[in-house]
């Protein structure tokens, strides 16, 4: 098997998130990393999967103020990828099954709930504190 | 107040806040231990202390430069950290290191594996109260710095790991001293590993403590010896990165669970790296150990997966054709084994905690890399 064959990224439109998740699990794929990589223009997240040495990843774009679904009713570990995401890029993550509320780092907004240190992100106004539980 | 509220009041958990500060404890880590009378029924972590930012700083540094960073994420796993970083890099840059350099990098991490587990053990025994032995490990592992010293030039950073090769370039000579004088380490850590195994007192404390099943450890995303402890068999060694593929080694596997499961996959792996390091020894290619790296990493994006001491670690990089890269991140092992931390606490006493997640053998310094 070729590294090509062993790693693969598919782009998904973002709603389609949990049914492709679930689809993944249900194969037998366990929740091996979350990536979030900040742009100016939004957010990529890659979601990424393994089964024995084979590693498959879920690829969308969120736009700064699109609310993003939390994978923990599918992947309850994914609880800590998530916290930390949202505390560093300060993405909107629905409904984490263990939530933080901005805790893991402690550094996630500022008083106007911008952008975490890592977020690249151009905030044009105030936004509302990301995440619910 | 009603007596049912009353009633209500006695049976909510107690919580109890471990850490972050903890005698057995290197570096921070907190938990809200949530208590039946003795027993935890749930606990919350928190880790983000020390957190360094360091995955952002490669937006600063130059990309061959970098390596000296990641190397520093970690005093334990240094040099896998560099290597692991190099070879998503050249990944990115579609280059194959020499096969010296292969074999060379292949040497480093078995040492780095076995100081590691040593280290673990010595810490495990200081915990529950075993000086004797946790002395006697340390000073067997002192023996396998001195031979990265020798070999490397460093004995916590090895500063060996470049991108394109390796920078030292230890002589076969040098090589052979080193295994012969890794002997009486290897026999001391024969004798110390009984002890651990099979001592009364360790048993007791280890034995049917913190158990999470396969299924659970699997599902919960666990790498390294807290999956294999369950009986999964996975080690991203089979990848058969570096000089993986052109040595002979078995995945060490145990079935309890347990924390006496974790202590033995480790011990295990004690032995399998001085065989692996044997092997390589005995197969060391003659050759360059580096290639000239010139030019900017076009642009792309590329993981590589290394099996550290604690399991499974994966890096990333993005470029994008400058010389400083876009994105680097680790997911490291103690990251993905803290779900499974949680779950292997949920039904023990109290008094089992620190055992417990010693043996997870946690390292705060990559999770807060």
């Amino acid at each position: 098997m070729t590294e090509k064959e062993i790693q693969t990224i598919d782009e998904i439109e973002p709603g389609r998130l949990l049914p492709e998740t679930d689809a993944l699990r249900s194969a037998g794929w366990r929740l091996v990393q979350v990536l979030c990589i900040s742009s100016p223009g939004g957010s990529e997240l890659s979601y990424s999967f393994g089964r024995g040495l084979a590693m498959k990843s879920l690829r969308f774009r969120a736009l700064p103020d699109d609310e993003v679904p939390s994978i923990t009713s599918i992947y309850p570990a994914a609880f800590l990828y998530e916290n930390e995401i949202r505390d560093l890029f300060g993405l909107r993550i629905e409904r984490i099954g263990a939530d933080w509320l901005g805790k893991v780092y402690d550094v996630a907004s500022g008083p106007t709930g911008g952008g975490g240190p890592f977020s690249k992100v151009t905030i044009t106004g105030p936004r509302s504190e990301g995440g619910t539980i | 107040m009603s007596s049912g509220h009353e009633a209500r009041e006695a049976n909510a958990p107690s919580v109890i806040p471990f850490g972050p500060q903890h005698p057995v404890l290197p570096e921070p880590l907190h938990f809200d231990l949530l208590l039946q009378d003795e027993k935890v029924v749930g606990a919350v972590p928190q880790i983000g202390y020390i957190h360094r930012g360091l995955e952002l700083l490669v937006e600063k540094r130059d990309y061959a430069d970098y390596v000296h960073v990641a190397e520093r994420i970690c005093g334990i796993c240094s040099f896998m950290h560099g290597m692991g970083y190099c070879e998503a890099v050249e990944g990115l840059l579609g280059v194959a290191v020499p096969d010296r350099a292969r074999f060379l990098r292949t040497f480093w991490c078995e040492l780095e594996r076995a100081h590691s587990h040593l280290m673990w053990m010595g810490l495990a025994a200081d915990a529950f109260g075993f000086e004797s032995l946790f002395m006697a490990t340390w000073r067997a592992r002192e023996l396998i710095i001195d031979v990265a010293e020798e070999t490397a030039g460093g004995r916590v950073i090895f500063g060996s790991a470049i991108v394109g090769g390796v920078s030292k370039d230890p002589s076969d000579e040098t090589l052979m001293r080193c295994m012969e004088a890794l002997k009486p380490a290897r026999d001391d850590i024969k004798k110390l590993s009984r002890v651990m195994l099979q001592d009364a007192t360790v048993r007791h404390r280890l034995e049917g403590v913190g158990v999470i099943s396969k299924e659970k450890a699997y599902e919960l995303g666990a790498v390294g010896p807290m999956l294999r402890a369950s009986g999964y068999d996975f080690d991203i060694r089979r990848r058969g990165y570096a000089a993986y593929g052109e040595v002979g080694f078995e995945t060490a596997l145990e079935t309890a669970g347990d924390c006496m499961a974790r202590a033995a996959i480790r011990i295990k792996e004690i032995e399998q790296s001085f065989s692996i390091m044997e092997q390589v020894v005995a197969k060391m290619p003659a050759g360059p150990v580096s290639l000239p790296i010139k030019g900017m990493p076009p642009v792309g994006e590329c993981f590589a997966r290394l099996e550290q001491p604690r399991g499974e670690v994966i890096y990333y990089v993005k470029s994008n054709g400058s010389r400083n890269l876009e994105r680097f991140r680790v997911r490291t092992p103690t990251f993905a084994n803290v779900p499974a931390m949680v779950e292997a606490m949920r039904g023990a006493s109290l008094a089992d905690v620190p055992t417990i997640i010693l043996t997870i053998d946690p390292c705060i310094s990559c999770t807060e890399r």
